[in-house]
């Protein structure tokens, strides 16, 4: 594998007494899906936030691509190439499919700031939003409203979304999230084929689309790393099977 | 020439009725009702203002109570400005204008920073703070305001019958065209996607803040044009046209007409006057005793649209539409 | 500018304050728990003033009338909220506000079929209309030392409310998580008609005690439902106690204002001028407060926790 594109060390955030990440560390290497499970409760929500720039860490240090983006905004991650998906669809449900795409594309361009021609008519805009639709093959709903959409097309657009802005590293929460098994086989399929054009985060409870999707695991348990390594790895860590007992998805 | 047409196309009702108001002194010259123009002067202007508000309420997301001081900063500037000798009309506007910008952008500023309940209060106190202020400037009348002449157009004589008329159905045209340009823009459409879901545009690397405030300000900047407007048709000004109630009036206007859309306000400001008017004399008609207390009715009445009009005028009249299509088809 | 002129107008701004107090308290926890912003606040105060001003002519005695005119107020409240207010939780605060507006129209107008547009007499028993010395040398109206006291105890008898009874300790879960409140399975619709009453009696209250010094008239309540809603940003949404501080505050900023603006303003400005100006600019301060709380602490001062 690559060198790491995002890198975590040492990182620390307390909400009074309680410590919800406690030194943590990880690294996602160019190109790889990393997964990063663990029990509920974990703390895996405060990391993710933290890793976005939602919220600021008491310490430690994140670097992406090398950048120190500790003390970045989440519009400055973004445009440093940081992408996101979130567990529960943030999708714009008064507008198509391709409006969704239209929005991300100009965003993409950053070019969304302008005043005079209508954007949902433009040329360029529709073509490079269907690029984005068909990455996770919506092309062929692209007229319909998301709010007419199932659940599983819009977890596919709520992809799409993400990767949009042609990030290097993207943070999928729980992209399966609520969705049946057909799709979660169509999800799967569809973030392997993104193996090798972006980096991501994977978190993830479905343990057999971890399993088949991962190139490394990070286990987090009570806020911090116990382990990490390849899935045989990890399946085979003790430590890991102990925290694991019964919690399986 | 496609891209122009898109823009009129875009909103049919809306352009219909601002024909209708432009070919609307034919009939009252006909008929002799000349004080019906002046009616439909006061209704443009508060669609006007309504088209403003509805930028940040309706497409934006952003409900403010405090819009009507963005009016009466237009209709200050317009009498001061008179007060002291600087009658050029055009300057006079580029002046509303500008401090309509400058104003709306800080509060602006210091409203974003908060959401929900908190923005609506924050924005009230501001309005409120502006409408204290007039009072407070005893050498402009204070709370009994001032008169004042119409100012000087130059080349536009605004005593010269429908003078006035005109140039305010070109205001409104003007305002009309700009809301179809922006609410379709990439600037529009990323604003309405913000107030649909703000994470998700955040994510996509975009600044909440930076779209937020400069649709502030262009819907501060129509508001003061229409109180620029509002102050030469009535000549006089007071601190009345900026008290809280005038921007729960607006927000009754454009909930009536038909929130985020783009004929909503217009229409909405000819319903609210029309029930204004009408109102009074239905009542005369069944209960003359209560004919006075038609507010009563008109209270009711709200509370119903609220309830049970959910989308204004344009809102329900879709919902029976598509009720009947089912129906038909 | 004696010392006892400044200790009055402390007096009054305090008096002012918990006045304030009994209206806001309603407000705060209406919004806080019900998510609910009520504009038709200020037709509570003028009902209860309308009230007690009835049964006051009625019984001949202005303490049964006051007494009498409480549960007529609460019945009011669940009456209202019965018939509309609950339709309109689900409702975006914009909504809301435009409803109750309309019922601030609705009432008004009723008011005005029922009793005229003119103000009515509340007139104080001789009991209440003297003075008391709250120092040496210090007459200070009865009737106004009256209210603060009522507004003290209703304040003391909220707070321990609150904080000390079962009922209260879900106002209190309410305030600060309305969602975990009615996933607890607590009769929600009954605590809502109940905190909604409540509130509106308390603020009926004020109107009580006001109609004596101001005037009972059609749109009384209007200008206090603005400074409550004020005095609720400040103290923070959902908090009593935030309420209690923040009418205080308001209440003395107001009144001191009113009184030491003009002055200040005379050494510069002729007479009318600062005497027209002064008030005008005293009622800025308060919403200059609000602002500059706002900026500084976004959800007020003391935010119920959750």
């Amino acid at each position: 594998m690559g060198k790491p594109v995002l890198e975590i060390g040492g990182l620390h955030k307390s909400f009074g007494a309680l410590q919800a990440t406690r030194d943590v560390n990880l690294a996602v290497n160019e190109g790889e899906i990393h997964a990063l499970i663990g029990p509920n409760g974990a703390g895996k929500t405060t990391l993710i936030a933290q890793i976005y720039g939602s919220l600021k860490p008491d310490a430690g240090q994140i670097l992406l691509q090398g950048e120190d983006i500790t003390a970045r905004s989440v519009e400055e991650r973004v445009h440093l190439g940081l992408g996101r998906s979130f567990q529960i669809s943030n999708v714009l449900m008064d507008f198509t499919v391709l409006e969704n795409a239209i929005i991300a594309e100009q965003a993409r361009q950053q070019a969304a700031f302008r005043f005079w021609k209508p954007a949902f008519q433009d040329r360029e805009l529709i073509r490079g939003a269907g690029k984005i639709l068909t990455r996770v093959g919506l092309e062929d709903r692209r007229d319909r409203l998301v709010s007419d959409l199932a659940h599983g097309e819009r977890r596919l657009l709520e992809l799409a979304l993400a990767l949009a802005a042609d990030p290097v590293v993207v943070l999928l929460d729980e992209p399966m999230a609520g969705a049946g098994p057909e799709e979660t086989q169509n999800m799967t399929q569809i973030i392997k084929q993104l193996k090798g054009e972006v980096s991501i985060l994977l978190i993830e409870h479905d343990m057999d689309a971890v399993f088949q999707l991962a190139d490394r695991l990070t286990v987090l348990v009570e806020g911090t790393t116990i382990a990490n390594g390849t899935p045989a790895e990890i399946s085979a860590n003790a430590a890991v099977r102990e925290a694991y007992l019964g919690s399986e998805s | 020439m496609q891209l122009i047409k898109g823009w009129f196309t875009a909103a049919p009702l809306l352009w219909l009725i601002v024909l209708l108001f432009a070919l609307f002194p034919i009939y009252t010259t006909l008929a002799d009702l000349p004080f019906w123009n002046d009616v439909a002067m006061r209704i443009m202007l508060l669609g006007m203002a309504a088209m403003g508000l509805n930028l940040v309420l309706g497409y934006g997301g952003m409900v403010s109570f405090g819009h009507a001081a963005f009016i009466g900063i237009g209709a200050y500037v317009t009498g001061i400005a008179n007060f002291y000798g600087l009658d050029n009309g055009w300057l006079q506007i580029a002046l509303a204008l500008g401090i309509c910008a400058v104003t709306g952008m800080i509060i602006g500023f210091l409203s974003l920073r908060t959401s929900g309940i908190y923005f609506i209060m924050i924005t009230l106190a501001f309005a409120q703070m502006l409408y204290f202020f007039f009072v407070s400037l005893e050498q402009f009348g204070g709370d009994d305001g001032m008169v004042m002449n119409r100012s000087d157009f130059v080349f536009i004589d605004l005593w010269a019958p429908l003078s006035l008329y005109y140039m305010i159905v070109a205001a409104l045209a003007l305002t009309a065209l700009l809301l179809c340009v922006l609410v379709h823009s990439r600037f529009g459409v990323t604003l309405r996607a913000l107030k649909s879901n703000q994470s998700r545009v955040e994510a996509m690397g975009l600044n909440a803040l930076r779209f937020r405030i400069t649709a502030y300000m262009i819907s501060a900047m129509i508001c003061g044009l229409a109180g620029a407007l509002f102050a030469n048709w009535q000549e006089y000004v007071s601190p009345d046209i900026m008290h809280w109630t005038r921007s729960g009036e607006l927000m009754i206007v454009i909930v009536l007409g038909g929130l985020a859309t783009l004929a909503g306000p217009l229409l909405g400001a000819v319903v609210f006057f029309l029930l204004e008017e009408f109102l009074p004399e239905i009542l005369a008609h069944i209960l003359p005793a209560y004919a006075e207390n038609w507010l009563l009715v008109f209270g009711l009445f709200l509370i119903a649209v609220v309830l049970f009009g959910r989308g204004g005028l344009i809102g329900v009249s879709q919902k029976l539409r598509a009720r009947l299509g089912k129906g038909a088809g | 500018m004696t010392f006892a002129l400044i200790l009055e107008q402390i007096f009054n701004g305090f008096q002012t304050g918990v006045t304030l107090f009994l209206i806001a308290a309603g407000l705060t926890l209406v919004l806080g728990i019900m998510d609910f912003v009520n504009l038709a606040h200020g037709s509570q105060v003028m009902i209860g003033a309308y009230a007690a001003t009835v049964l006051t002519a009625l019984t001949g005695n202005f303490y049964l009338g006051v007494l009498l005119a409480i549960p007529v107020t609460f019945l009011f409240g669940i009456v209202l909220e019965l018939v509309i207010i609950r339709h309109l939780y689900q409702r975006d605060h914009m909504e809301q506000v435009l409803a109750t507006f309309g019922l601030i129209l609705f009432f008004n107008e009723a008011v005005r079929i029922g009793f005229g547009p003119g103000a009515l007499f509340f007139n104080l028993p001789d009991s209440l209309s003297g003075f008391v010395m709250v120092m040496p040398d210090m007459p200070y109206p009865a009737f106004r030392f009256s209210v603060v006291w009522v507004g003290l105890a209703c304040a003391i008898l909220i707070g321990l409310f609150v904080a000390r009874t079962r009922i209260g300790a879900m106002v209190r879960a309410g305030a600060s998580n309305p969602e975990m409140t009615a996933a607890l399975g607590i009769n929600i619709r009954l605590l809502f008609r109940l905190i909604f009453a409540a509130g509106a009696t308390f603020a009926g209250l004020a109107g009580m005690m006001l109609g004596p010094l101001t005037a009972v008239e059609p749109g009384m309540g209007e200008g206090l439902l603005i400074l409550s809603l004020v005095v609720i940003i400040i103290g923070g949404i959902g908090s009593v106690r935030g309420a209690f501080i923040a009418a205080v505050i308001v209440g003395i900023v107001d009144t001191m204002g009113r009184v030491l603006l003009p002055v200040i303003l005379r050494s510069f400005m002729d007479q009318a001028a600062a005497d027209g100006a002064g008030p005008a600019l005293a009622s800025m301060a308060v919403y200059i407060l609000m602002a500059v709380v706002l900026v500084f602490r976004p959800t007020g001062l003391f935010p119920p926790k959750g």
